[in-house]
């Protein structure tokens, strides 16, 4: 195995560890992982946006093709910077208006296409096509669809007062809702899992032979170290253990 | 003139380049199109400065924290260390990650840093659903009942217990589930372009930031 | 009995975490192997790609960083096992920054594995920010959107690129997404205008968000979470990190069923509590907060 690979391996296995200590406490470990994550993923972040964008899409156009134009969108960049300079942060505005406004505008249409006509569409077009064929299970089920959408869309509206046929429609989509969180709550369980074996399917591969026992080796450690954090910490907060015996207030404990 | 500038020329910005997005959908002349193309193109590098505002921000505060010698400083020492080791190992391998240090700390550190830091949560889903997840009314108890079905019916477990319990969560999901969803949908959809019509016609600011 | 229950309510967090670590410690180690069946969803992206000629042209998006690699990871080797089998020609990209190195060692990994060169049985273009706005400029201009691939050659004269001009081009697309931007995003700035036949893969946590565009046709299939995954596999005749997972998912959700059904015992044992409707007297739904009463 190539030492890189190797080594690789221990401080994969080390670094998951580190995370993984947050289950006992907060601690310096788990602390040590948190800040190397922010600090590794700026710099990707960095090297990433230097090379796909400032070079592919800004230097490489400019200045081997001539497309010399696309500076005026490097300026409108460069603008947005100056949010951090107080006497100019204003010019940022440009920047965000032409981002912004474009964002919007062309959301507006595709977003009543796809998730507005084309939703109801389906929704009623089962129902409109249900006489051409006997009642069967597909046609209760879009019966079921039209009677949820349509009560959990009475549910959501709060303009007029919920009473009468109205609180029996929304009192039916919050049952809707209820299922649908359910649902939700269900997935959600079962991707946290997933991350979970994935997770420890590494560890358990770190652990074999070829990776000289890396996980067993490095939990060994950090408990150790766990340990001796543990116990410092509580000799340095023992001397409040004695002023709350004498009846002084007890620091409180970050 | 001043006041031209920093407030009416964003807001006039945001209106003109709002509205010509929202007609270009409807206007297929190779000249609308082509306009569409270059903007998009215009956008990508623009962005690309944008997400240098959010890492710059994050390097504020650390270094705030360093020069004061906050609590905590030495770990914001931690972010920078690792931050400007990446990135000259990033600039040393040109970017490349086949075979390369750079495709290693991303491999071995950041993918297990990452990683772990999100699977946490599986630990948390447990404990929180042990101590919070009650059936203290009619709509709690539906609640639950729909979550142990989905829970239940979706693993192969489940379904070799009781074969009927992976159709019954697949039905949950397409129809009852797809009915709540869809209104869902419906209304954030709606109440987005509402968002986005006030924003193209200047209601809407906050986007801009700070008073003038 | 209520007085065990109450002190078993209040049980140390770390004891369930222990559970919880075991549950899927176990199985992975001693796996069982039960079978999993197929879903509709899973079957249709299956057979679209099935049913697609040789040589057509299949985008596939990785737009998901290494928070949701265990899910989306083995959704990816399998997709990209399928299509390079089935001889289309393949396009690599991801929408996401942290997610470049993941989507280009998959890509690549699973070319290499079926004699697949790079530039001409597959290009992977790499990451471009904007999430929407790219969706956007590949519809409109493939070349424009991306003058270079990963690696720095030009797209314009990569041959398995050749008559693909823009998303109108391509055949299928699959966008594997843990959120935004993803399989939504692909529909409205995408298929909506472009027209290219659409698929999703997606963590669990947002798989029941896309059921409405699935029912409507608007995707046309639909891999959620690590179950998904697993099904594909088994599908193209794989025993992948997906179904090797599945023992362990079994486990755990049956350990999360088991505490929750001991906590709602607990919870009436010590509550003598009925059930009853939240809202006010008069029967209306009132606020959400009045369900935690």
């Amino acid at each position: 195995m190539a030492p890189s690979v190797l080594i690789g391996a221990w401080v994969a296995a080390g670094l998951t560890l580190f995370m993984f200590s947050f289950l006992y406490k907060d601690n310096p470990f788990f602390r040590f992982g948190e800040h190397l994550y922010v600090g590794i993923s700026m710099g990707y972040t960095i090297v990433r946006i230097y090379y796909d964008v400032m070079v592919k899409s800004l230097y490489t156009p400019v200045a081997q093709e001539g497309k010399w134009w696309f500076l005026i969108a490097a300026l409108l960049g460069l603008l947005i910077l100056t949010r951090f300079i107080p006497k100019v942060s204003w010019l940022s505005r440009i920047s965000f208006a032409v981002i912004v406004g474009f964002g919007s505008g062309v959301a507006i249409p595709r977003i009543i296409s796809s998730n507005i006509l084309q939703q109801v569409q389906g929704t009623l077009r089962p129902i409109l096509n249900a006489g051409q064929s006997s009642f069967g299970m597909a046609q209760f089920n879009a019966l079921l669809i039209l009677i949820g959408v349509i009560t959990v869309l009475i549910y959501f509206f709060f303009s007029i007062e919920h009473k009468g046929a109205i609180q029996v429609a929304a009192r039916i989509g919050i049952y809707f809702l209820m299922i649908n969180f359910g649902a939700g709550f269900g997935y959600t369980v079962m991707g946290r899992m997933s991350l979970l074996i994935g997770r420890f399917d590494d560890l358990i591969l770190f652990a074999s032979r070829d990776y000289g026992y890396a996980s067993l080796v490095l939990l060994g450690l950090i408990a150790f170290g766990l340990f001796l954090w543990e116990r410092r910490s509580s000799a340095l907060s023992d001397p409040d253990q004695d002023r709350r015996a004498a009846g002084s207030d007890p620091h409180a404990e970050g | 003139m001043t006041l031209f500038l920093r407030r009416t020329f964003p807001l006039l910005l945001t209106f003109l380049f709002g509205v010509a997005a929202a007609l270009q959908y409807y206007i297929p002349h190779p000249l609308s199109e082509a306009a569409l193309t270059e903007i998009s193109v215009w956008l990508r590098i623009i962005l690309g400065f944008a997400m240098i505002l959010g890492i710059a921000s994050l390097c504020h505060v650390h270094y705030a924290k360093i020069r004061t010698r906050a609590a905590g400083w030495g770990y914001s020492l931690v972010v920078y260390l690792s931050m400007l080791v990446t990135v000259a190992v990033g600039l040393w391998s040109r970017g490349q990650e086949e075979g390369t240090g750079f495709g290693w700390i991303y491999t071995y550190a950041l993918l297990a840093l990452q990683g772990t830091m999100f699977s946490i949560l599986g630990f948390f889903v447990a404990s929180a659903a042990f101590r919070a997840f009650r059936a203290r009314s009619k709509e709690a108890a539906v609640l639950l009942v729909a979550a142990l079905i989905v829970m239940f019916g979706r693993v192969p477990l489940g379904e070799y217990l009781i074969p009927a319990a992976g159709p019954l969560a697949g039905w949950i999901l397409n129809v009852l589930n797809t009915a709540a969803r869809r209104g869902i949908l419906i209304g954030i959809s709606l109440g987005g372009i509402a968002t986005s019509i006030k924003i193209i016609f200047g209601i809407e600011r906050s986007y801009l930031g700070g008073r003038d | 009995m209520r007085g065990l229950a109450g002190k078993l309510l209040h049980l140390d967090r770390r004891v369930i975490f222990v559970l919880i670590a075991l549950a899927t410690l176990i199985p992975l180690l001693r796996p069982i192997g039960l079978p999993v069946r197929i879903s509709p969803e899973v079957r249709q992206v299956y057979d679209y790609i099935e049913s697609l000629p040789a040589g057509s042209v299949f985008l596939l998006s990785l737009d998901f960083d290494p928070a949701s690699k265990p899910e989306l990871y083995p959704m990816a080797v399998a997709l990209l096992n399928h299509a390079f089998k089935r001889d289309l020609r393949v396009i690599g990209m991801t929408l996401l920054v942290t997610g470049t190195g993941m989507a280009e060692k998959v890509v690549s990994g699973v070319a290499s594995e079926h004699g697949k060169q790079q530039g001409r049985d597959y290009a992977f273009l790499g990451y471009s920010p904007g999430g929407s706005n790219v969706i956007i400029g590949m519809g409109q201009d493939l070349a424009a959107a991306f003058p270079t691939d990963h690696y720095g050659q030009r797209t314009t004269d990569l041959p398995v690129l050749q008559g693909v001009n823009s998303l109108r081009q391509v055949n299928y697309v699959i966008s594997l997404a843990a959120g935004t931007p993803g399989v939504e995003s692909w529909y409205v700035y995408g298929k909506e205008k472009y027209g290219f036949e659409l698929g999703g893969g997606v963590t669990a946590v947002i798989a029941p968000g896309l059921y409405p565009f699935l029912d409507t046709g608007q995707i046309n299939g639909l891999i959620g979470g690590l179950r998904g995954a697993a099904e594909y596999e088994t599908l193209i005749g794989m025993k992948g990190k997906a179904v090797a997972g599945m023992d362990a998912q079994s486990a755990t959700h049956f350990v999360i069923i088991g505490l929750i059904l001991i906590c709602n015992l607990f919870y009436f044992l010590t509550r003598r509590t009925t059930i009853r409707s939240f809202g006010s007297p008069q029967g209306r739904p009132g606020s959400p907060r009045e369900a935690g009463r």
